[in-house]
């Protein structure tokens, strides 16, 4: 009997946290007069493209080029995270009485601290000052620094085995080779976890991307579609779909990967 | 001498393109941000720009309108806090439990799902979920013969209709740590407990809840920093509004720098910075005196 009400609730539960998955895909197949006569149809009564033809062009910005500054801004962003954050957290638990490291260490953590929204107003002021506004590197750059990346890494690091190192070392190999022949074969998948966490959480990032455009022309699918969202004369249907568009990609990556990401996120959260 | 030197410089190098972007991106930004705040707004940008001393705070401080924006951001990151840890523990113990064998998987995963959900898309969606017209929330509360909820479009109800968008969006993550925090607990305590003829209540109260502690404590401060600069939500559903009940202090500073008010929008920055470190300091302070 308990156990029938356990898988109940819990049923419950998954369903109304996945039923807006469900609207928001049959909204997107639905005319908006549709869905007015009937909000709750569980299936399309056909299934109607205008929505997504409505969205292939929207203002100046064609879907197109909304989808390829997504994948390109987050892959290229992604790629650089992982790059420079697990060689700085790599550097710092080598040398972890440095004070230099020390310092920067510390730094860094107090800037994560500062609250994310509220870092982009005084970063669009930098990036004014580097002359970066308006271009994908302001946006590329700012995108590849996050605290949970740094925090696995650093994790990772620390657990390495010392002795292996020594080893290398007594061998005669220097700090670079120790890095790519040792290191960099043991840190695979660390590099794949932190990899597709940050890969995720870029994708969704809208804020500074919007704060750092001048145009819509570095615009990815989250600003494309908060920008149709907030038009005056609502396209519905064509809102609904652009939300799939957007949530797909990372949604089938999350799926795949599921395991990893929690298991990451988890410990990112608790290491930091 | 020289070969050992070598072999450190070149952690330097390797450290070298994380410094320069945790200074340009990290440290340079927060500096300036609080220079420009004692800045004028119209000058804020220029090269030298004319310092106004606190006249920044005094503006900021002295509008009744902040003071109530701060009331309903505190209003709301507690009741936020309350309810995703309250329901994430539930959810937690729930699929922990022996009663849940087969596809305790699929349900994290849904529960999961929404938290690595483009926020704006999750959003965006439960904007028009919540609609009086289209909404599939108020046609479902009719189905069901249930009263219909105002949602964004009153000002009674606009912080719980946000309030639960944003449960599903994070409330999965503070379930995943509860969850990670349960896997390690005691096994051989419980069962103890149950020899002696312990209660449902009385094992969790003192076997369970003293051993979740850790998660407790994490997930009481990412949420409150979380909860305190809700900010996304607001600009996709409800704009602040309706009347301002949803006028939540990173919004109100935003709209701030919208309106290039740059130094007003930085002294509000430092306010709601200084705010959220000293609230995240005072949990983290009193559960390690609580430990002791």
């Amino acid at each position: 009997m308990k156990r029938v009400l356990a898988y109940a609730v819990a049923s419950l539960v998954s369903v109304a946290f996945l039923y807006p998955y469900l609207w928001m895909l049959v909204s997107s197949f639905r005319t908006t007069r549709a869905v007015l006569r009937d909000p709750l149809r569980l299936l399309p009564e056909q299934f109607d493209l205008s929505g997504f033809e409505s969205i292939l062009q929207v203002g100046d910005l064609s879907l197109v080029r909304a989808f390829a500054n997504s994948l390109f801004i987050t892959g290229t962003s992604t790629a650089l995270a992982v790059l420079v954050t697990a060689l700085g957290a790599y550097a710092i638990t080598r040398r972890p009485r440095s004070w230099a490291f020390r310092a920067l260490r510390y730094g860094f953590l107090v800037t994560m601290m500062y609250p994310y929204m509220l870092l982009v107003i005084p970063v669009y002021i930098v990036i004014y000052k580097l002359g970066l506004l308006g271009g994908y590197a302001g946006i590329i750059l700012f995108l590849a620094l996050g605290p949970i990346q740094f925090f696995l890494f650093e994790q990772f690091f620390r657990t390495l085995p010392g002795e292996v190192i020594e080893a290398a070392t007594i061998d005669g190999a220097g700090e670079v080779a120790i890095l790519f022949r040792v290191v960099l074969p043991m840190a695979r998948p660390i590099v794949a976890t932190v990899a597709i966490i940050t890969f995720l959480l870029n994708w969704a990032a809208w804020f500074p991307v919007l704060v750092i455009s001048s145009t819509s022309d570095t615009w990815t699918l989250p600003v494309a579609l908060l920008n149709l969202n907030g038009e005056l004369g609502t396209n519905f249907q064509g809102i609904m779909a652009l939300s799939v568009v957007t949530t797909i990609p990372v949604a089938a990556l999350f799926l795949v990967a599921q395991r990893r990401v929690m298991a990451g996120m988890t410990e990112g959260a608790v290491k930091g | 001498m020289p070969v050992r030197w070598r072999r450190e410089s070149v952690f330097y190098l390797f450290a070298l393109p994380f410094a320069g972007l945790s200074i340009v991106f990290g440290i340079w930004p927060i500096l300036l941000s609080m220079e420009v705040s004692f800045t004028a707004s119209a000058t804020a940008l220029r090269r030298v720009p004319t310092f106004v001393g606190l006249a920044n705070y005094i503006t900021v401080l002295g509008d009744p309108a902040f003071w109530q924006s701060l009331w309903l951001t505190l209003v709301y990151a507690a009741l936020a806090v309350a309810a995703n840890l309250g329901f994430a523990l539930a959810m937690a113990l729930l699929l922990n439990s022996r009663f849940i064998t087969v596809g305790r998987t699929a349900f994290k995963l849904a529960l999961f799902l929404p938290v690595v959900t483009p926020d704006v898309a999750g959003y965006v969606v439960w904007r028009w979920l919540y609609d009086q017209s289209f909404g599939a929330v108020n046609a479902a509360l009719a189905l069901a013969g249930l009263p219909r909820f105002g949602g964004i479009a009153s000002p009674d109800t606009a912080m719980l209709a946000v309030l639960l968008a944003e449960l599903w969006h994070h409330a999965g993550f503070y379930m995943v740590i509860f969850l990670a925090n349960l896997a390690i607990c005691e096994r051989a305590l419980e069962e103890a407990a149950s020899i002696d003829g312990a209660n449902t209540w009385q094992m969790f109260r003192y076997v369970v809840l003293p051993q979740l502690r850790p998660a407790i404590v994490i997930n009481t401060i990412y949420a409150l920093i979380q909860f305190l600069k809700t900010f996304t939500v607001i600009v996709v559903v409800t704009k602040g509004g309706p009347n301002g009940a949803t006028n939540f202090l990173s919004y109100y500073a935003y709209q701030f720098f919208d309106q290039a008010r740059y130094g007003e929008a930085t002294a509000m920055a430092t306010v709601l910075f200084v705010l959220v470190l000293a609230v995240s300091m005072t949990v983290y302070i009193a559960s390690e005196r609580g430990r002791a």
